[in-house]
């Protein structure tokens, strides 16, 4: 059976356009304008993935809502965010209410559609056992590329999947600089170095949050940044 | 700061000179005190006169008061014989020496003869004494011989002879003469039965001869009571004992009988004039010619009436009375002025005049009025009431001293109040200015509050009205600062459009010459894309650097990692780094110093060409540090500190890239944020362009 994804959007060029992609892909695709529509088809099916826009016709924030809502119904429903905001405040906010990932609309179709399949890879991986050589162990260090989930210190990191994609380039090869560039490569997106700046900055928060003391990830002043063991 | 124009007047000034207006109120306090002064001397006068003509009228008709018995029946005018004594005010001693007799014309007789000898005759009385001092120029003064008897003609010399006729109407004659200077004693002439002539002492008449340097004074007294209506005075000279005498004086020379009359008042005239005594004022009774029947001293002022002493007080009064009070009279004036009142009054009016210099300076106003005889028509005399003006003019000085020392306080006091209200004033101008000065910096932000903009009063209006222009001005550049990113994120969902439908239209099998389009489409999709970032770019970095937290670092270290990193990714450029040794702890973001030094670097990599070498410097010193980036190429336009605001974008740069000036803008901000600023210069040898960052060592 074809997986289903719901695209939420209000702008219907950019819907239609999206879903042509999707379809494409072999994905089977519904689409809604607004959060009413969308939750009214949620209440009967679930998709197996959403990408929700943040504001919604008439509600500013009406993708958060929607976010919200969709999580209590299943929390382990792949959410994507899209906006055409960048601003910090929205990435934040759009993590804290459980979206796997967030992204802004200037990203292109194939990054757009990798990260889907990644997501979807994920879902399948956790319903299988784990199979060992995916795993990667750096001291303390535990990633789990198929399921995308990363461990510290044995306690689960919670990561969107860009900052898991950013950890996994970087835990790969202690030691090695990987500049900006190489790290928006691995994690699929088009960011400026602010952006990058503020994820690694996130990235470290979270780590912290296991153990205040983490300082494996080291910027190197000009050029990138590298896992430390 | 700008002062503004310093020539003209300043609000302080100005204010200044406003206070001194209030001198105009010891002005009208003056021409107050002056009307005050003008109404209390009429008031004075009114009320000396209103004394006087009561004093007056309990004279009237009282002829026998004024004139001694008899003397009034007569009403004929003054004859060139007549003796009009004056009234002394002290008891002279008879010592022949005139120091003590005042000198007034109307008392004083002068007869000359031929040959140059003369006779000067006073006459004066005090106390129910007539007084007399004959003053005789004589070329040859002869004594009588002390040996002989009176009678004996050929031993007489010189002597004086006094005639009158008593009340009784009986003639009396009394003569002086003496064989030397010195004390002596009227005699008389008696005849006894069978006419027999005998010189008897009259001892109610006393004299004093003395002996001058061309002549001879006598002085002498006799009893009023003894005269009656006439009276007369004559030297018999001899230029040898015995020759033949030339008389010279009143009496009719063979006769020796008085036909001038004694113009003297009763006794019983002083006593009268007692009982209206009163402190300060002076009486006179003067008869129809003038001359003084009685008079009766000041008794002494209480102290109060004093004139004020001091500098203000006299300054003040010069400045008030001008011309209006006399100042000083002459002596003669005084009896010019004194004549015409008697005249006047003489005349059947009462009258007033103000003279000053008789006591101490000062002002005396004097009131005569005529004394009428019993039917009112005829007047038999003059009083006179003198009395210093003291009385209104003390009132009058101490009342206008006491407004002049309050009105130069309030005056003082106003002055330095508005000196004070000025000068708060122009602070507070001075202090809404500087802030309005530096309220919008440069990028149009509002730095700071202005002041006042509680204060109830006009310049509080003009600060809340200034408040609300710089806010909607903020408001209105803050639009303009936002608008760039407003517009990449409006512009961001057709460019979506765009791109997503390039992204699918790839999937579809197209012409060569549609892939070619399709290919520029994205081309330029890309382009736009690029632009937008560069939009945002600004605001990014100011959200980062909202969000940034302060650590601790090393700048040498970073800077040192950063330039490594440019000369890899430069590959076309030459980095030099000079650092100085040992460590360069700075507290900061060092995410956003190597952002900031991105920014110079890519200026700098923009304006220099292939193989150029480019200088990254940084500078330690205790309160912070500097990093200076220097590239060869073309040179700054004059308005360098502008490179450093958003927007700004003069030079060419060498690429293609879109070009926002905002990479300098950014280099300002961060510098800002830690707590420094960004400059930009030429190089000495102009050979290129030098960006330095000054940033301190704590920005908190």
């Amino acid at each position: 059976m074809k997986k289903q994804i719901a695209i939420v959007e209000d702008e219907p060029a950019i819907r239609d356009n999206y879903a042509a992609a999707f379809a494409r892909e072999g994905y089977a695709v519904r689409t809604f304008a607004n959060r009413r529509e969308a939750m009214t088809a949620f209440a009967t099916r679930l998709p197996d993935l959403a990408v929700i826009d943040i504001s919604l016709e008439h509600e500013p924030e009406g993708g958060f809502d929607l976010c919200r809502d969709l999580r209590s119904l299943s929390p382990e429903l792949p959410i994507i965010f899209l906006t055409a905001r960048d601003s910090e405040l929205d990435a934040v906010s759009g993590l804290r209410l459980g979206a796997d990932d967030f992204l802004t609309k200037d990203l292109s179709l194939g990054h757009l559609i990798a990260r889907v399949n990644a997501l979807f890879r994920r879902v399948d991986a956790l319903r299988r056992p784990t199979e060992d050589q995916q795993i990667i162990r750096r001291g303390a260090l535990t990633i789990d590329a198929e399921r995308m989930a990363v461990e510290w210190q044995g306690q689960v990191v919670l990561l969107s999947l860009t900052e898991f994609w950013i950890v996994h380039a970087l835990g790969k090869h202690p030691g090695h600089v990987k500049n900006r560039q190489q790290l928006m490569d691995a994690a699929n997106v088009v960011l400026d170095d602010n952006t990058i700046t503020s994820h690694v900055k996130r990235i470290r928060r979270k780590f912290q949050v296991i153990d205040p003391s983490f300082d494996a990830i080291q910027t190197v002043y000009g050029m990138g940044y590298r896992w430390v063991e | 700061m700008n002062l503004g124009p310093t020539s003209g007047l300043r609000l302080r000034t100005k204010l200044l000179l406003l206070a001194l207006t209030t001198l105009t109120l010891p002005w009208a306090g003056c021409q107050y005190a002056k009307e005050m002064e003008s109404v209390l001397r009429a008031n004075e006068q009114q009320s000396l006169l209103a004394v006087a003509s009561t004093i007056a009228a309990s004279l009237q008709g009282r002829r026998e008061l004024l004139y001694r018995t008899g003397a009034a029946k007569q009403s004929r005018t003054a004859g060139p014989l007549d003796i009009e004594p004056i009234v002394m005010t002290a008891t002279p001693v008879l010592d022949g020496i005139a120091d003590e007799w005042p000198s007034d014309s109307r008392n004083t007789k002068v007869l000359e003869k031929s040959d140059g000898d003369s006779l000067r005759l006073l006459t004066t009385t005090r106390d129910r004494w007539l007084y007399g001092l004959a003053i005789v120029r004589d070329n040859k003064l002869v004594f009588d011989r002390s040996d002989v008897t009176p009678l004996d003609s050929a031993t007489l010399g010189d002597r004086l002879w006094l005639a009158f006729d008593d009340p009784r109407g009986g003639q009396q004659r009394v003569f002086l003469s003496a064989s030397g200077p010195g004390a002596l004693r009227g005699r008389r002439i008696e005849t006894r039965e069978y006419g027999r002539e005998e010189v008897v002492d009259e001892l109610r008449v006393e004299g004093a001869w003395r002996v001058l340097r061309d002549g001879y004074a006598i002085e002498f007294r006799i009893p009023l009571s003894m005269i009656g209506q006439h009276f007369g005075v004559l030297i018999d000279d001899r230029d040898r004992r015995g020759g033949v005498r030339s008389s010279l004086g009143t009496l009719d020379p063979a006769e020796l009988t008085a036909t001038g009359l004694l113009i003297a008042a009763s006794p019983d005239l002083s006593d009268r004039l007692q009982q209206f005594a009163q402190p300060g004022v002076e009486l006179q009774v003067a008869s129809r010619t003038g001359a003084t029947l009685a008079r009766l001293e000041a008794p002494a002022l209480p102290q109060d009436y004093t004139a004020m002493r001091g500098l203000l007080p006299r300054l003040y009064r010069r400045f008030l009375d001008g011309d209006r009070i006399p100042r000083r009279t002459s002596d003669a004036e005084r009896e010019r002025l004194s004549r015409e009142l008697v005249a006047t009054a003489s005349a059947g009016k009462a009258t007033t005049a103000l003279t000053a210099g008789r006591y101490e300076n000062r002002v005396i106003v004097t009131a005569a009025v005529p004394i009428f005889d019993n039917d009112r028509q005829q007047v038999i005399g003059v009083l006179q009431l003198a009395q210093t003006a003291d009385r209104w003019l003390t009132l009058r000085d101490r009342a206008l001293t006491r407004l002049l020392n309050l009105t130069l306080l309030a005056t003082g006091l106003a002055v330095l109040a508005t000196f004070w209200f000025a000068g708060r004033l122009a602070l507070r101008i001075a202090r809404l200015r500087a802030a309005s000065e530096s309220a919008l910096t440069r990028e149009g932000r509002l730095a700071v509050d202005l002041p006042e903009t509680n204060a109830p009063d006009e310049l509080g209006d003009l600060s809340r009205s200034f408040d609300a222009l710089l806010r909607r001005l903020n408001g209105y550049t803050g639009y303009l600062r936002t608008l760039a990113g407003k517009l990449a994120h409006e512009i961001r969902t057709p460019l979506t459009i765009v791109r997503s439908s390039l992204d699918n239209l790839e999937h579809e099998p197209l012409s060569a010459d549609a892939t070619t389009y399709v290919a520029r489409a994205r081309h330029g999709a890309e382009r736009l894309n690029g632009i937008l970032l560069a939009m945002g770019a600004a605001t990014r970095v100011e959200e980062a650097i909202a969000n940034s937290e302060r650590v601790e670092f090393d700048l040498g270290d970073v800077v040192r990692s950063a330039v490594d990193a440019y000369a890899s990714a430069f590959s076309a450029r030459r980095f030099t780094l000079e650092q100085p040794d040992g460590s360069c702890r700075l507290r900061g973001s060092p995410d956003l110093i190597v952002q900031m030094l991105d920014k110079l670097i890519d200026n700098a990599v923009d304006f220099s060409a292939n193989g150029d070498t480019i200088i990254v410097r940084l500078l330690a010193d205790p309160t912070g540090a500097r990093l200076e980036v220097e590239n060869p190429g073309p040179l700054l336009p004059d308005t360098r500190d502008s490179l450093f605001e958003s927007l700004w974008q003069s030079r060419q740069g060498t690429d293609a890239r879109p070009h926002f000036g905002l990479g300098l803008y950014i280099v300002r901000l961060i510098a800002d944020f830690h707590g420094g600023y960004a400059r930009a210069a030429n190089l000495p040898d102009h050979s290129g362009v030098r960006l330095s960052v000054t940033l301190a060592r704590t920005s908190d």
